[in-house]
């Protein structure tokens, strides 16, 4: 059965290697670049932060936007890959024929889908783990590795959202019993999961940490943390973020006429606002997830991934068991 | 021709109502999250030109939301599931069901089911890529105002009239992979992968050569902005006869001049000269001063050689004319393939 599946899809697997490989060569490449850039940096900078956030983006241009490409990868293996495992068989009716053999259809369509999903996993980790590696200087100059686009392409990640995207696609064949609705239904259910995930539920994997100052001084997470929300609250509670045009209303009235006006270059009495919002009980506070959580974070999304591909393929197997032949 | 017609309107009508019931999802959440942020953006200003800080409004004020803006930008990919899903099977389909040999054997020639059925789909595609533009760049009026980066990859590529180029360049690669490989899979990975490199071409290497970009001299002591939503393509600094001075990789000590634009230009890259004029340790303001003109009398210059703000609609004309002549030649490549091929 391993030896049908490789016959099946070895022009498959060599272009996916070709497309890896070349991948690879273009990244590589780069990356090299990157790093000597980034040493160089490093080196004149010696430590001095400032100096370090005064210089140019280390990428810019097409190449800056590989990690962005990358992110497509799960979204195609699912789509040529898992859409077609099943669908196909039954739209060109070779069902009939790989369904009647002596070997089961349970097994037929356990060693299918085992094979394809470790593919799926091998090309999201090698795809990853390039991009990890050609990101690790982008990460550390501007201390980003949980923005989106990069939190969402580096680490263990990618192998769920492959794997996640290959459940997809063989579930949605076995369902649609269609190719063409079936990579539809992968990009659309692909995207719009991933979407929500990123933007809605990863922020509350654990509860943030929250820290308080005094308004006026500054406060940066320590490392690659992930600022969910800063700015200043007020005695009564009232939040507001950064930015004057918000602060400005909540502010009390005595604290308003001393905030600086055009013309006048009353450049000093900033400070002078800042002392009247101490005075009134204002803190600045600052709302994050600690660096230290990047890896259980990945863990925790790349677990949320495998196990909704594990749903997945469970009613693959339900339905496939169930259908007549 | 209209019976032709009606045979395009029956195999598709699923479909057209899907990509309608989609498209009226799309612009109801575009017209109800795009009023809250013109209203948002409309309140910004309305505070910051109470108490004059509207100058760097663009640092503290984000339009809208994160999933918002991530679904705008996410219309990037409209036009290769066009091709994907629809440009892709036109042939590759029929090729594969064995069903071309019916069609092609009918009273209706196979030249004319080819331009009935490959021609509604194009219009299709345009009418989808133009609606799709036409609700983000409404969307984006207020980001555009406030970031002031319209040529930027990203934001010049989902708005205006280009997406109508990419759909119809899509779509017409579908159809020739298809027509090409016979079979619809291999053809959609085409699809997706020739598109991809395409666009990546386009906007990474011959945008920004579509007419010569413009190139200012400015006075260190004044600096210079181009006005409104201009491209940067390259700033940097130059000696008297005009050749660049080479900057180094990374800076740590001082600089004079220097704008959001053009960072400034290290004392360690000037004449000895100056560099004796500015002493050891930062500068203070009688040296920065004695620097600047000993740079200015060595008659060193900033430059900035960027695309004006005024060219953003021949830029977007130049761009959408040449994806509907790449799309126009894949179509011919179709026509002669299939007037060649036996039924």
């Amino acid at each position: 059965m391993t030896w049908l599946v490789w016959r099946q899809y070895r022009g498959q697997a060599a272009i996916a290697s070709v497309l890896l490989a070349a991948a690879a060569a273009v990244i590589l490449a780069d990356g090299f670049q990157i790093a000597s850039r980034w040493h160089s940096i490093l080196v004149a900078c010696a430590g001095n932060t400032a100096c370090l956030q005064q210089q140019a983006p280390l990428v810019n241009g097409v190449v800056s936007d590989l990690p962005y490409i990358s992110l497509l990868v799960p979204a195609v293996v699912g789509m040529l890959w898992g859409a077609p495992l099943v669908a196909h068989e039954l739209e060109a009716r070779t069902s009939d024929f790989a369904w009647s053999q002596s070997i089961t259809r349970m097994r037929w369509l356990t060693v299918k889908v085992g094979w394809l999903l470790l593919a799926a996993a091998a090309c999201g980790g090698a795809i990853a783990a390039l991009t990890t590696w050609w990101s690790g200087p982008i990460n550390a100059m501007s201390a980003s590795a949980f923005a989106p686009g990069q939190f969402d392409t580096q680490g263990i990640v990618p192998i769920g959202y492959a794997v996640f995207a290959m459940a997809l696609g063989i579930t949605a064949g076995t369902v649609a019993r269609r190719t063409l609705p079936a990579i539809a239904v992968v990009l659309g259910g692909f995207i719009g999961l991933r979407l929500v995930i990123s933007d809605f539920l990863r922020q509350h994997y654990m509860a943030a940490v929250t820290t308080y100052y005094s308004v006026g001084g500054s406060f940066t997470a320590p490392g690659q943390s992930w600022v969910l929300a800063q700015g200043a609250v007020g005695p009564a509670g009232v939040v507001v973020a950064t930015g004057w045009g918000d602060l400005y209303p909540a502010l009390p009235a005595s604290c308003q006429t001393l905030l600086p006006t055009a013309g006048t270059g009353k450049s000093g009495s900033l400070s002078a606002v800042f002392s009247c919002m101490r005075a009134h009980g204002w803190r600045g506070f600052a709302t994050y997830q600690p660096s230290s959580r990047y890896w259980p974070f990945q863990g925790i999304e790349t677990g949320i991934y495998v196990l909704l591909a594990a749903a997945l393929i469970g009613v693959t197997f339900v339905i496939v068991r169930g259908r007549d032949a | 021709m209209s019976a032709m017609s009606w045979v395009v309107w029956r195999q598709y009508r699923a479909q057209a109502a899907i990509a309608g019931a989609l498209l009226a999802a799309f612009a109801v959440l575009m017209l109800v999250t795009g009023v809250q942020v013109a209203s948002q953006w409309h309140a910004a200003l309305i505070a910051c030109s109470a108490n004059h800080t509207c100058g760097n409004l663009a640092d503290s004020l984000f339009l809208g939301s994160h999933a918002i803006g991530f679904l705008v930008i996410m219309t990037l990919g409209v036009p290769a599931v066009l091709g994907m899903l629809l440009g892709a099977p036109l042939l590759a389909y029929e090729f594969e069901s064995g069903t071309s040999q019916y069609a092609w054997t009918q009273s209706v020639t196979r030249r004319l089911w080819l331009v009935a059925k490959s021609g509604w789909l194009l219009l299709a595609a345009a009418a989808v890529g133009g609606v799709v533009s036409g609700l983000v760049t409404w969307w984006s009026g207020p980001d555009n105002a406030l970031q002031g980066d319209a040529f930027k990859p990203g934001r010049f590529d989902i708005m205006g009239i280009v997406p109508v180029g990419y759909a119809v360049f899509a779509v017409a690669l579908g159809i020739t992979a298809g027509a090409l490989l016979r079979r619809t899979l291999p053809a959609i990975g085409i699809t997706l992968a020739g598109f991809i490199v395409v666009r990546m071409v386009i906007y990474g290497w011959l945008r920004a050569h579509f007419a010569a970009p413009v190139t200012t001299y400015f006075s260190l002591a004044q600096g210079f902005t181009a006005a409104g939503s201009s491209w940067q393509l390259a700033a940097g600094y130059a000696g008297a006869n005009g050749q660049p001075i080479s900057l180094p990789q990374s800076v740590n000590g001082p600089v004079i001049g220097g704008s959001a634009a053009v960072p400034g230009l290290p004392v360690s890259s000037l004449p000895a000269q100056c560099q004796a004029a500015a002493g050891n340790g930062p500068l203070t303001p009688a040296t920065y001063h004695a620097v600047l003109s000993c740079a200015q009398a060595h008659g060193i210059r900033g430059y900035l050689t960027y695309q004006p703000a005024s060219r953003y609609w021949a830029f977007q004309g130049i761009e959408t004319g040449i994806f509907v002549l790449l799309a126009a030649a894949l179509l011919a490549v179709t026509f002669t393939v299939i007037s060649r091929r036996d039924g």
